[in-house]
C-alpha cells in the first residue's frame, strides 16, 4: 500500500535565509518563522519538485546526496512529521 | 548538522551539491524550531477564536475541493458554512480530520484546505496562525 503523498508550499510562499549551518524559514501563508537544520531545507527543496511519498522523496534526495547512516526511511519520516507539525509540509 | 564549513553558502544555499553527505539525524532528534511571534502573546484563548468559511468578503461563495473560492452552486464544491468554526474545531479538523459538529464530512476536506490557504489580511487568518503556535 503506498504511503501518504507529502506536499510543500511553492518557493514563492516561503522566504529562506541561510545562516551558518541553519536556515531561517518564513512561511508566508501561516506568518510563522522556523529555524531548521539539515536535512529539513533539503527535504523541502525536494518536495517542491512535486508531491511525493517517502520512497520517492528518498529517491530524489539520493540523486543529490549521499546519506549518512542506514535508517534513511525512518529518519526521513521523522523529519517529515516535524515539518508537518510545523505547517511546512502537509499530506495530500 | 554537518558541522562542515565547505558547503556553498550565500543566497541560494539550497541548491544541492552532488555527493554532499546529508546527515539525516537520529529518528528522535528534532530539526525544526518554530519562533513564537509577538502575536502569540496577545491571544488569550486561541482555541476560542473563530474562522468564518468563507470570510465575509467572499460571502456566498462555495469552496472547491482544493480550498479555492468558486461560484455558488458549482458542482463538487462545498457550500458556505452556516457558522464560523471555533479554533478548537479547526485544530481537530486540521490535525486529525475530525469533522466539526453540523459539518458535512464529505466537505470537511474542502473547508480544511480553505483554512490552510488563509493569508494575512483575510478573516480568520490570525486565528489560524495562532493555532499553529507551539505551546
Amino acid at each position: 500500500m503506498p504511503g501518504p503523498q507529502y506536499h510543500a508550499d511553492p518557493e514563492a510562499a516561503v522566504k529562506s535565509v541561510a545562516l551558518d549551518g541553519l536556515s531561517l524559514i518564513f512561511h508566508a501563508p501561516s506568518g510563522m518563522t522556523h529555524i531548521v537544520a539539515p536535512p529539513a531545507p533539503e527535504i523541502l527543496a525536494a518536495l517542491r519538485l512535486g508531491p511525493a511519498e517517502v520512497g520517492e522523496l528518498i529517491a530524489r534526495l539520493s540523486a543529490w546526496y549521499d546519506f549518512e547512516g542506514d535508517a534513511a526511511a525512518d529518519a526521513i519520516e521523522a523529519r517529515l512529521a516535524e515539518l508537518e507539525s510545523a505547517g511546512l509540509v502537509r499530506r495530500a | 548538522m554537518s558541522g562542515t564549513d565547505d558547503d556553498q553558502s550565500g543566497g541560494n544555499a539550497f541548491v544541492p551539491t552532488r555527493r554532499t553527505v546529508l546527515v539525516l539525524g537520529a529518528v528522535a532528534a528534532s530539526t525544526v524550531v518554530t519562533v513564537r511571534p509577538a502575536l502569540a502573546q496577545t491571544t488569550g484563548s486561541v482555541l476560542a477564536c473563530e474562522i468564518p468559511v468563507p470570510g465575509p468578503q467572499a460571502g456566498g461563495s462555495y469552496i472547491g475541493p482544493d480550498g479555492s473560492l468558486v461560484a455558488p452552486g458549482t458542482q463538487g464544491a462545498a457550500p458556505p458554512l452556516a457558522r464560523p468554526l471555533r479554533g478548537e474545531e479547526v485544530k481537530q479538523l486540521l490535525q486529525s480530520g475530525t469533522t466539526p459538529a453540523g459539518v458535512d464530512p464529505t466537505s470537511a476536506q474542502a473547508y480544511a484546505n480553505y483554512i490552510r490557504r488563509l493569508q494575512a489580511g483575510m478573516s480568520g487568518f490570525t486565528c489560524y496562525a495562532s493555532l499553529q503556535m507551539p505551546r
